[in-house]
């Protein structure tokens, strides 16, 4: 008989249990258990980017955790940015400043942006890279993705004061 | 009954259009922000089982039995399949050129590590690979041939037997005196080239649910199709069902690039489904799979080609050798990439005449398939690396020797050598705009002096044409006959006077349902947010075959207009006979009906509207109620190859100029890009962000292909980057911030000018980098050749240079 | 890519973790951060029957600063390292060589520990847990004991703890007065294993070198150290030709320098002469040599 484990976490503040094989990731539980498909898959070894979510507000790859690993977490992903349909300021710059193309990758970037504009008020180019690095876009170039991000420090810095 | 269509912007029933050639924010893009895009792996249907592939581990063996007892045996394993049903139930695919297909289930032999050879369906992806390791195929190893060389040879294995050879075509083309040109040329250039393995690697791999119909012997499919249309074609031949018991629905996908694949995993998940007793079946395929054994490999070459120069550096002819390995076979239609290059042989130059020499072989490796620019960007980067040898040799400018050579903008409409005509193009303007953007005398000077402090700087600069709207006819050499690519769109007025375009491909990613919005919402005076796009079936959609070519924006736009037209002349209709006025009276204009000349004489769209569906009573009797018309656009005046496999192809050519500078560090082989200036131009530019970000998007798989990328087998057909830590996809640390300028020079072939805009950077990044790292080189005296230009490739040739 | 099944234990104390590592008797592996593990899991390529979660064991997770050592809990992230005050003032090479790890995704879950134990040839820690001459601590069976970064990497991902030993802590001696550092490495992209990779670290006394240490990573099975090469700077000027002399010393002592489809031995070996010539320069323009 398989082993199963119980898992308690809270995803955008909604709390959840479900009763996993251990061996589940993160990615699947959130994805196939719990409906959360904002989250997406690109290549299930921890390069892409795509399943990036944050967990206790640091982005991780939900791809290569396991969901056991999540017991007790509190996690963040793309759904909890706009949960009442208003796009968030980060999103908003991306629609703004093309920073999208197929959209596949781009809830893992809007994770990493997001711990990112967490930790510092305004990044400069090279720390706006450094935090991207492991979020593979196939489609943009990153160009766009840069000024998008500018423009989202701009967005949620507000006026200069 | 083909429509005239507005031949620029001006010419739509606008005062002044207020969305077409505008920065418009993307109406796809809230959905795709807040990850609410259904992408197939998003797809749960009640009952839905998960399929997983056996995969042979051997490059060429023959398959002794397969035994799936164990497997079927476990709890939850629902269904399997293996090559004796598909033997049984599909036909091998389709290939091009023809003959070289196999079935989706490997049935005698493997021919490819990564050839599925049995699968199953279970209620858990989990499961069902769990359930994979009790299956036991018994196999025998053949002799493996890896290397198209050694494939060529009278000695080597055989992918098909019955073939007698693994040469699966052979032909050269001669357009014009060519023999003459070389004969009396003042100098001829000549070097070889090797061209590795790259591919598609969209973010999303293929994935697919299927579900059988036991009833009616009908399929549906849900999946990333990128073109959902052609795609069921496939099906239904291979399944001998009449198109009409096959609907494809196609969901939104992660890109594609051309190279999303899927034709195996589909057809197994269709059987899986029969045995399960119609259960669907869903397939996702896995990052190594898609590696290993899905539309992620393109263009593996071996070139040899010469250039027929005079000491002005005219170029006065070109010789091209190509030997492209297509794997172990022509499943992937890889074969239309060594074609396509005849669309733009001699790229931006006047060069008269020019001759093909063209060898398709096979190997047991992973059939190549479709990527983005289709096989010219290998064509051109050899191409412009002759361009630059001549250039060297004589002592001129690599702008100057191209300026001299290129087609003038008097000759447009121009035809090459291999026939394809070209529409119109500056290409001088382009490259002037290049060399002032990088301020090119000051680099130069730049690089003087990096080169008198031991550094290794290099100026790359390219010319491409990037042609634009394909047709089948481009390929007709290896046997795609047809001519003409659909592209319908039906379009609707409600009571509102808001407006539904209906299409028949998936959002993927190039920002087109924001284009038919901006085309509609000009076309008939609305607001963008009055237009919705939406997807429809393959059964319910008008002819179509989505993104592909360098041809969904001009075609889309052509077939939105069409559609526009239609409709607006039945509005003319109903609106002059409610409002007694001649039909030839009234106009469509900012969005109203009016009578010409009249103040005031007007009804608004939803008035019409209005009438035609709730006061028919009042319409005139030759109209019906319906304000729904759709149009099917598709490029004029293609003609069949000819004896020489000339043929107006593809309808538009887009040119773009690249300047680059990379400085490249001989200790470490590695290359640094410091500059990168673009001059583009794809003619009008309908939503010029979103031809940016296409730009922009083919410079970073450029860079992937010229510095990166690479699949790389071993001798026994092992592949060697099965995973993202060995097959290198740029990031944001290794693509180049670019500085674009645009230039437009319409084209008089297409709807509002527009051209193919998709894939230039593709075609141009590749070369521009390899002839700036060789520009770096050259006080080395060392050139590379081989692309991709990786550092322990070119630590090694400066050695082995300075070794010698 | 799924991972084969296992059973999950996720013990609250390191004596539960060594029994239940000990009565699997080498069939079960320990689980820290995962980044290497479940990569390996996903693909089938490792299939342990158990795993051993440290996450609920209180107490692995800490920077200290003990008489100029850094002591570092085995379960502290990369991420906590790279942002750590303590790790910037005190060890500001260990903050180098974090950065150069992966991406911050990964170095939000990735350990010390876990880096050190899983003894990837082409990682940093391991390396320059053997230019600083770190010990680590682990608890086995029969207790704790202490191993020397010189004698913890035997090989490619193999260590000198035993089957049911857990890693518990890293400690970095306190660096020399007066000296330079430097990490450098080669790889195809930022943020990829290195192809080849070196930490310096170089004391100056009066103008001359009174200690060098030189480890390379990337370049074999296991990290090494660069003794003879270190040998040759002792008590010279620092210099251009002195560190080209070293860099050469250096690679040629790879026994077996590792050779694939990015980089072949003998560029491998060319790769670490050329960083240990320029880590070498930078340390000691660090360390304030002119």
């Amino acid at each position: 008989m398989t082993q199963r484990r119980g898992v308690r976490l809270t995803v955008n503040g909604t709390p959840y249990e479900a009763l996993v094989e251990p061996r589940l990731t993160l990615v699947d539980l959130l994805r196939g258990e719990l409906g959360l498909v904002g989250t997406h898959v690109g290549c299930e070894h921890g390069v892409c980017g795509a399943c990036t979510v944050l967990m206790e507000g640091r982005a991780v790859r939900s791809c290569i955790m396991l969901a056991v690993q999540a017991d007790g977490a509190s996690l963040m992903t793309v759904e909890g940015l706009s949960p009442e349909g208003q796009l968030h300021p980060i999103q908003e710059a991306f629609r703004e400043a093309h920073g999208l193309q197929c959209g596949f990758c781009t809830p893992g970037f809007l994770m990493s942006i997001y711990e990112l504009l967490q930790n510092e008020r305004d990044p400069d180019d090279e720390a706006i890279k450094d935090a991207l690095g492991g979020n593979i876009c196939r489609c943009t170039g990153y160009q766009s993705i840069l000024e998008s991000v500018r423009l989202a420090v701009a967005k949620v810095k507000g006026p200069p004061t | 009954m083909t429509l005239e269509l507005p031949k620029s912007p001006d010419d739509l029933p606008v005062s002044s259009p207020k969305w077409v050639g505008k920065d418009v924010k993307r109406v796809e893009d809230p959905l795709l922000l807040t990850g609410r895009a259904e992408f197939v792996d998003n797809v749960v249907l009640p009952g839905m089982l998960h399929c997983a592939i056996l995969r042979s581990p051997y490059a060429h063996a023959r398959i002794v039995s397969v035994d799936t007892s164990a497997a079927e045996a476990l709890p939850g394993v629902v269904a399997t399949v293996t090559g004796a049903d598909a033997e049984r139930w599909a036909r091998p695919s389709f290939t091009a050129p023809e003959g070289w297909g196999t079935h989706c289930l490997a049935v005698d032999k493997a021919r490819f590590v990564g050839e599925p050879v049995a699968a199953l369906a279970a209620t858990s992806r989990y499961l069902a690979e769990d359930a994979l390791e009790l299956i036991e195929v018994e196999y025998e190893p053949l002799p493996v041939v890896s290397d198209p060389m050694a494939s060529i040879a009278s000695d080597s294995p055989l992918l098909f037997e019955d073939k007698g050879t693994n040469v699966m075509y052979q032909r050269v083309f001669t357009w014009g005196d060519v023999d003459e040109a070389f004969e009396a040329a003042d100098r001829v250039i000549s070097d070889s080239f090797r061209w590795h393995r790259v591919g598609a690697n969209p973010l999303e791999t293929f994935g697919v649910v299927s579900e059988w119909d036991p009833v009616a012997e009908a399929i549906t499919c849900r999946g990333s199709f990128q073109s959902p249309g052609y795609f069921a074609l496939g099906r239904s031949a291979t399944f001998r069902l009449p198109p009409n018991k096959v609907r494809l629905i196609s969901q939104p996908h992660g890109g594609s690039f051309g190279g999303k694949g899927g034709g195996r995993g589909t057809d197994i998940t269709i059987m899986l489904s029969r045995k399960a007793g119609g259960r669907p079946v869903k397939w996702t395929e896995d990052r190594m799979e898609y590696l290993v054994g899905g539309g992620s490999q393109a263009w593996d070459r071996f070139y040899e080609a010469s250039l027929a120069v005079k000491n002005d550096g005219t170029v006065t002819g070109l010789k091209v050798k190509l030997i492209d390995d297509l794997g172990a076979t022509a499943e992937g239609f890889g074969a239309t990439g060594a074609t396509k290059p005849m669309a733009s042989f001699t790229g931006c130059y006047a060069i008269p005449v020019a001759q093909y020499d063209l060898t398709l072989v096979a190997t047991n490796k992973l059939p190549a398939s479709p990527y983005r620019g289709m096989g010219p960007p290998p064509h051109n980067f050899v191409l412009e690396q002759l361009m630059d040898i001549a250039a060297r040799e004589l002592g001129i400018d690599p702008g100057e020797i191209r300026r001299r050579n290129y087609i003038p903008p008097d000759r447009f409409p121009y035809t090459i050598p291999s026939g394809n005509e070209y529409d119109s193009g500056e290409y001088e303007a382009a490259l002037d705009t290049v060399l002032e953007m990088g301020d090119y005398a000051r680099l130069r000077e730049e690089q003087a002096a990096a080169r008198a402090e031991g550094r290794h700087v290099g100026i790359g600069l390219v010319s491409t044409i990037e042609p634009g709207v394909f047709d089948w006819n481009a390929y007709g050499v290896i046997g795609q006959k047809s001519i003409g690519v659909p592209e319908g769109v039906t379009i609707s007025l409600d009571v509102r006077g808001k407006i539904v375009a209906r299409v028949g491909f998936a959002l993927e990613g190039q920002g087109q349902y924001t284009l038919a919005a901006q085309l509609l919402a000009d076309y008939f005076g609305v607001e963008l947010d009055d237009v919705q796009v939406i997807a429809l079936d393959t059964l319910s959609a008008p002819p179509h075959f989505g993104p592909g070519g360098s041809r969904l924006g001009v075609a889309l736009t052509g077939a939105v207009l069409g559609a526009s037209h239609r409709l607006r002349d039945k509005l003319v209709r109903v609106a002059s006979h409610l409002m007694e006025a001649k039909q030839e009276d009234v106009e469509l204009f900012d969005g109203v009906l009016r009578v010409k000349g009249v103040a005031g004489a007007e009804m608004k769209l939803w008035q019409v509207v209005g009438a035609m569906l709730m006061r028919t009573d009042l319409l005139p009797p030759d109209v019906d109620p319906n304000p729904q018309e759709t149009y099917v656009w598709t490029a004029p005046g293609r003609t069949q190859p000819d004896e020489q496999g000339r043929a107006k192809s593809y309808l538009t050519a887009a040119n773009a100029c690249h300047l680059v500078v990379v400085e490249v560090d001989p200790d470490t082989g590695q290359v640094d890009i410091l500059k990168y200036f673009i001059a583009d131009d794809c003619g009008t530019r309908l939503n010029p962000a979103t031809v940016e970000g296409m730009v922009q998007g083919g410079v970073a798989q450029g860079v992937g292909a010229a510095l990166l990328e690479e699949y790389v087998y071993d001798d026994e057909g092992q592949l060697l980057t099965s995973t993202f830590m060995d097959y290198l996809l740029p990031t944001i640390h290794e693509v180049p911030m670019t500085e674009k300028r645009p230039l437009v020079t319409p084209s008089p072939f297409t709807p509002l000018g527009a051209k193919g805009a998709g894939e230039s950077a593709i075609h141009t990044t590749p070369a521009a980098i390899m002839c700036a790292i060789n520009d770096a080189l050259s006080p080395l005296g060392v050139r590379a050749t081989e692309v991709p230009a990786t550092p322990n490739r070119l630590w090694k040739l400066i050695r082995d240079a300075s070794d010698g | 890519m799924k991972p084969p099944q296992f059973e999950y234990f996720d013990p609250t104390t390191i004596d539960e973790a060594v029994s239940l590592l000990r009565e699997r008797e080498g069939e079960a592996k320990v689980l820290a951060g995962g980044q290497s593990l479940v990569p390996l899991l996903n693909m089938r390529l490792a299939r342990p029957e158990a795993l051993v979660d440290l996450r609920r064991i209180e107490g692995l997770d800490y920077i200290r600063e003990e008489n100029g050592a850094l002591a570092i809990g085995a379960m502290t992230t990369q991420r906590t390292v790279e942002r750590s005050d303590v790790v910037r003032e005190r060890l500001p090479l260990l903050q180098a060589a974090t950065r150069l790890i992966a991406h911050p995704q990964i170095r939000n879950r990735g350990t010390v520990g876990g880096s050190l134990a899983h003894a990837d040839p082409a990682a940093e820690y391991p390396a320059l847990a053997l230019a600083l001459d770190a010990e680590v601590l682990a608890v086995g069976p029969n207790g704790e004991r202490t191993i020397k970064a010189s004698e913890l990497f035997l090989g490619y991902l193999a260590t000198a703890l035993e089957p049911a030993e857990v890693l518990t802590e890293v400690r970095f001696p306190k660096p020399p007065a007066d000296s330079g550092w430097s990490v450098m490495e080669v790889a195809r992209r930022h943020g990829d294993f290195a192809l080849a990779g070196v930490v310096t670290a170089l004391s100056l006394n009066g103008g001359s070198i009174s200690d060098a240490r030189i480890a390379l990573f990337g370049v074999a099975s296991a990290p090494l150290r660069a003794r003879e090469a270190e040998g040759l700077l002792a008590g010279e000027k620092p210099g251009e030709a002195l560190f080209a002399e070293a860099g050469r010393h250096a690679a040629a002592g790879i026994e077996e320098p590792l050779s694939d489809i990015h980089a072949s031995a003998e560029f491998r070996r060319h790769l670490a002469a050329t960083l240990v010539k320029r880590a070498l320069a930078e340390a000691a323009e660090r360390a304030g040599a002119r």
